[in-house]
């Protein structure tokens, strides 16, 4: 697997997809995306990086607890829900506001963007903790 | 604040404050136990706010919508009952916290105690204020778990699994039990609220009168016997005392295994003025008190015969509540709420002394001890004032409500007639007198008499103030209920009967009135009780030469049986059902789905025949559908593994493809990612073995598994293109609402995404909360599989 050309690519590749991973998520609710699309595509080209590079080469200089990636994401996607019984809601009730900010024009602020958020993060600490777990395992 | 909210506040404010706990860990160190003293303090504060509404006879209830779809709300009640229980959780919850300080060591795992304590006092203080009955069962199983967890706490030690495994089965299946008693009171009186049953004269008549009423209370009860450790249900009990000493205090005394006489207290004013109500609940109480303050004799462990005394107190409460006749509802009801409020003072008391006696000697054998009172002086008074008051000795609050007890058994057998009019007082009389001798038994065994020469050590002396003081607070409490009565019944009591009997209550405890019944009773019961003491150890040698010749008189035998059989009939049953190879969940499966597709196939077989379809196909959609077949084939017929997982990853992008080509780009996005990932895991699983199918198939095994492939792809192939024939009739499209409602309901253009956040957000907070669990269950297969090798 650790062929030269895999390397290469994957560091060609990491930065480049991870942006794409992000505006995937912040597209998602008027575009095709969104925190599943997005988070998978983050796990995959960490993933495609420990096959390429070993994943004991890599957890040598980077290993991040991928469990707390997913508890934060379900955390966060949760609090969103609760946080609509805080103003006085139903559960689970979103809220939608545009913003004018300079440079970037008008900005659509969604509540359930932050739960995207939390799915985007569930996925990628979910599927990584499964694959590196499986990968850690002799 | 209004009380309503403060309510809330009080009961989810432990669990809040609890999930910040490791951070403040991390800042108050070792420490970190007054934090969670200062909010149960916070808890106990805010429900003192309440309390003058209460004294005045009012009741507080609110509700916050939740699904008010589904008419699932979060609602709260607060009246005397509540309330009381309020003050005796959150009350014992400051004082066990502070004493933890003392008595836990710097080295365990503190953050997840404290915490676990926390989660307790909220579901205990959630429970107590419910006014719901679902909410009720909710906080009740919580209170469930967070027992199971703290009798687990030390992990490794094989007794406290087993009494924290014994306690959750018993409880939470109790609690299932409770449960289908709520949904049959539910059909009966067409609703789950608590208050709309309590102050309807008419749906109480209308249930007492309904063929479905014994079953509800029978259901109902047996959840508060199980949790309460009555009748056969009693031994979780006695294992549970593997929990940490405070924890017992908290949980196993004062506070968890009242909450079945809270329900009990609860639906009184629904059930009871019934024969069922007396036969059932009294008759239970007479016989779990009796039994386990027989068995509490041959006990040796201190915590073990305070365990078999708080079963057999509880069971005082339970004949207390039970007792009733058609005209009068409530005879022993403020006898039994004083003894309750007696019972978590003197009880608790006397668990923070045995934590003590365990923390300076290093055992808690009884045996071994003796003597203790020079070395110990203070906790030897603050020891001879509980269970004095447990034995009823006046002038102690136990004198009070034992009195009480008494009394109330003479009006019920007066008012039976017949052989009862003296068998209930009598056997009240006898449960006291095992209460008196037990209760001597601690403080004779562990403080009077000799020191014995060895098995102790030899610097013994009291302990700190931070483990002393709260139980010399409670022995403080103890006696100023009993010589000032009135401050308890007027403050608490006199409101808690009034809320259960739904009527204005007015009581008068003194501590002398005159030479009555109860107090001859008394006086008989310290004589007989002197006398029983003096055969103390006979009777328990007796005890266990019955226990050898007859092992298989005890409820705890079965119980063993049981559980045992059940862990060989299951882990059989996994090993016939999953037996390894995925081939034959593959099997399972595609015959499943064959059967599936089978029966409808077979019923519609009239008009299985497409007519008029459709060959003109673009070249382009074609070429994939051919690439695609040529993928599929290359992925079953290559020869090694690595073409053959290209081969199967081709076929997935084409289906990308075809995404696309249908004008599904999320679909289209979707399926390139994860067949980009589940590509990457295969090539690492891949690595990891040879590079060859060694396997050979036998030729029978091949065409099996060949006629079985060709059925399930032609069923599917039939099924759809019935489908898009419209054959078979078409659903009506869902999508339309979304397309309309989107943008205007929930600000965004892309539908798809729109749903899976919005529309259907409850489904995908589900599927994340499955993908963490699915995270962390293989977590666990891969490291517990280690350990075991």
């Amino acid at each position: 697997m650790t062929t030269l050309i895999t390397k290469t690519i994957t560091k060609i590749c990491l930065p480049l997809v991870i942006l794409f991973s992000i505006s995937l998520l912040l597209a998602g609710h008027n575009n095709p995306g969104g925190g599943f699309i997005g988070g998978v595509m983050f796990a995959s080209v960490i993933a495609l990086t420990y096959v390429a590079f070993g994943l004991y080469h890599i957890k040598s200089f980077f290993n991040p607890d991928w469990g707390n990636w997913f508890a934060f994401g379900l955390l966060l996607a949760s609090l969103t829900a609760f946080a609509a019984i805080a103003f006085s809601h139903n559960f689970f009730r979103s809220a939608v506001e545009f913003v004018h900010l300079p440079f970037f024009g008008e900005i659509e602020l969604v509540s359930a963007g932050l739960f995207d958020i939390g799915v985007y993060f569930v996925v990628i600490g979910g599927l990584l903790s499964i694959f590196k777990n499986v990968g850690d395992d002799e | 604040m209004d009380s309503f909210t403060a309510i809330t506040i009080a009961v989810f404010l432990p669990f809040v404050l609890a999930g910040i706990l490791p951070a403040v860990e991390k800042l108050l160190k070792e420490k970190v136990g007054w934090y969670a003293s200062a909010v149960a303090f916070l808890s106990l504060l805010l429900i003192a706010q309440v309390a003058p509404e209460i004294i005045h006879g009012e009741t507080i209830q609110g509700t916050i919508e939740w699904l008010p779809s589904m008419g699932i709300n979060l609602s709260f009640y607060a009246d005397g009952l509540s309330v009381m229980f309020g003050f005796i959780v959150s009350g014992i919850g400051v004082i066990i916290m502070s004493y933890s300080n003392g008595y836990m060591s710097k080295k365990e795992d503190l953050p997840r105690y404290y915490q676990q304590l926390l989660f307790f006092m909220g579901s205990m203080l959630g429970m107590v204020f419910s006014a719901n009955t679902i909410q009720l069962f909710i906080f009740w199983e919580l209170t469930s778990i967070t027992s199971f967890m703290l009798i687990g706490y030390w992990r490794n030690r094989p007794m406290s699994v087993y009494g924290a495994t014994k306690s959750m089965l018993i409880t939470a299946s109790g609690g299932l039990f409770m449960l289908a008693g709520f949904l049959v009171l539910n059909a009966v009186t067409g609703t789950f609220d608590i208050p709309t049953i309590l102050h309807n004269e008419s749906i109480r008549d209308a249930l007492q009168n309904h063929n479905l009423f014994i079953y509800a209370l029978i259901l109902i009860l047996i959840g508060a016997a199980s949790k309460s450790a009555q009748g056969p249900f009693y031994i979780w009990l006695p294992n549970a005392m593997e929990a940490p000493t405070p924890v017992s205090a908290f949980l196993h005394s004062a506070t968890m295994v009242k909450a079945g006489i809270y329900l009990v207290a609860r639906i009184h004013p629904m059930f009871s003025g019934t024969e069922a109500w007396f036969i059932l609940v009294s008759g239970v109480g007479i016989f779990t008190m009796l039994l386990a303050g027989f068995l509490a004799f041959r006990q040796t462990d201190i915590k073990g015969i305070l365990a078999y005394s708080t079963i057999s107190q509880l069971a005082y409460l339970m004949t207390m509540y039970g007792y009733t006749t058609h005209h009068e509802p409530g005879i022993g009801v403020a006898a039994a709420t004083f003894h309750l409020l007696n019972h978590a003072t003197f009880k608790a008391c006397l668990f923070l002394v045995a934590g003590i006696v365990a923390h300076e000697t290093a055992t808690r054998d009884i045996t071994k001890m003796g003597g203790l009172r020079k070395e110990m002086p203070i906790t030897f008074i603050v020891a001879a004032i509980g269970a004095l008051s447990m034995a009823g000795v006046p002038p102690l609050n136990g004198f009070l409500s034992k009195e009480m007890f008494y009394e109330a058994s003479v009006e019920m057998g007066h008012l039976l007639g017949g052989p009862y009019t003296i068998l209930i007082p009598v056997l009240a009389v006898l449960g006291g007198v095992f209460t008196f001798a037990y209760s001597i038994k601690l403080i004779d065994g562990i403080f009077l008499g000799k020191r014995p020469s060895k098995g102790l050590p030899v610097h013994i002396h009291d302990p700190s103030m931070v483990m002393l003081a709260p139980a010399i607070f409670l022995a403080g409490l103890i006696i100023l209920f009993g010589l000032v009565p009135s401050i308890p019944v007027h403050n608490f009591i006199e409101p808690t009967v009034s809320g259960i009997l739904l009527e204005e209550a007015h009581l008068h405890v003194k501590l002398w009135h005159g030479f009555t019944t109860p107090l001859m009773m008394t006086i008989a019961t310290f004589i007989l009780g002197i006398l029983i003491y003096t055969q103390y150890g006979r009777i328990a040698e007796w005890q266990n030469r019955f226990n050898a010749m007859f092992p298989w008189i005890s409820v705890n035998y079965y119980y063993d049986g049981a559980v045992n059989n059940a862990k060989s009939v299951t882990s059989q049953f996994s090993n016939r059902m999953q037996p390894g190879p995925i081939k034959t969940y593959v099997l399972a499966l595609l015959l499943l789905t064959l059967a599936m597709f089978a029966i409808p196939l077979i019923m519609l077989a009239t008009t299985l025949v497409p007519q008029n379809l459709n060959f003109d196909i673009p070249l382009y959609e074609g070429l994939i559908f051919l690439f695609m077949i040529v993928g599929a084939l290359g992925a079953a017929l290559l020869p090694r593994y690595i073409p053959a997982i290209i081969s199967l990853s081709g076929l997935g992008y084409l289906v990308a493809l075809l995404f696309i080509y249908l004008q599904a780009p999320d679909l289209a996005l979707t399926q390139v990612l994860v067949e980009t990932l589940s590509t990457i895991i295969f090539l690492l699983a891949i690595v990891k073995i040879p590079q060859k199918f060694k396997e050979h198939i036998p030729t029978t095994t091949l065409a099996r598994d060949l006629v079985i492939s060709v059925a399930v792809s032609a069923m599917i192939f039939i099924m759809l293109i019935n489908a898009t024939q419209g054959i078979i009739p078409p659903f009506e499209s869902l999508s339309y609402y979304f397309i309309e409602n989107s943008l205007s309901l929930a600000g965004g253009h892309n539908i798809v995404n729109v749903i899976i956040v919005d529309f259907r957000g409850y489904d995908t907070l589900g599927e994340i909360s499955v993908v963490c669990l699915a995270a962390l269950g293989v977590y666990n297969l891969i490291h517990s599989r280690g350990e075991d090798e």
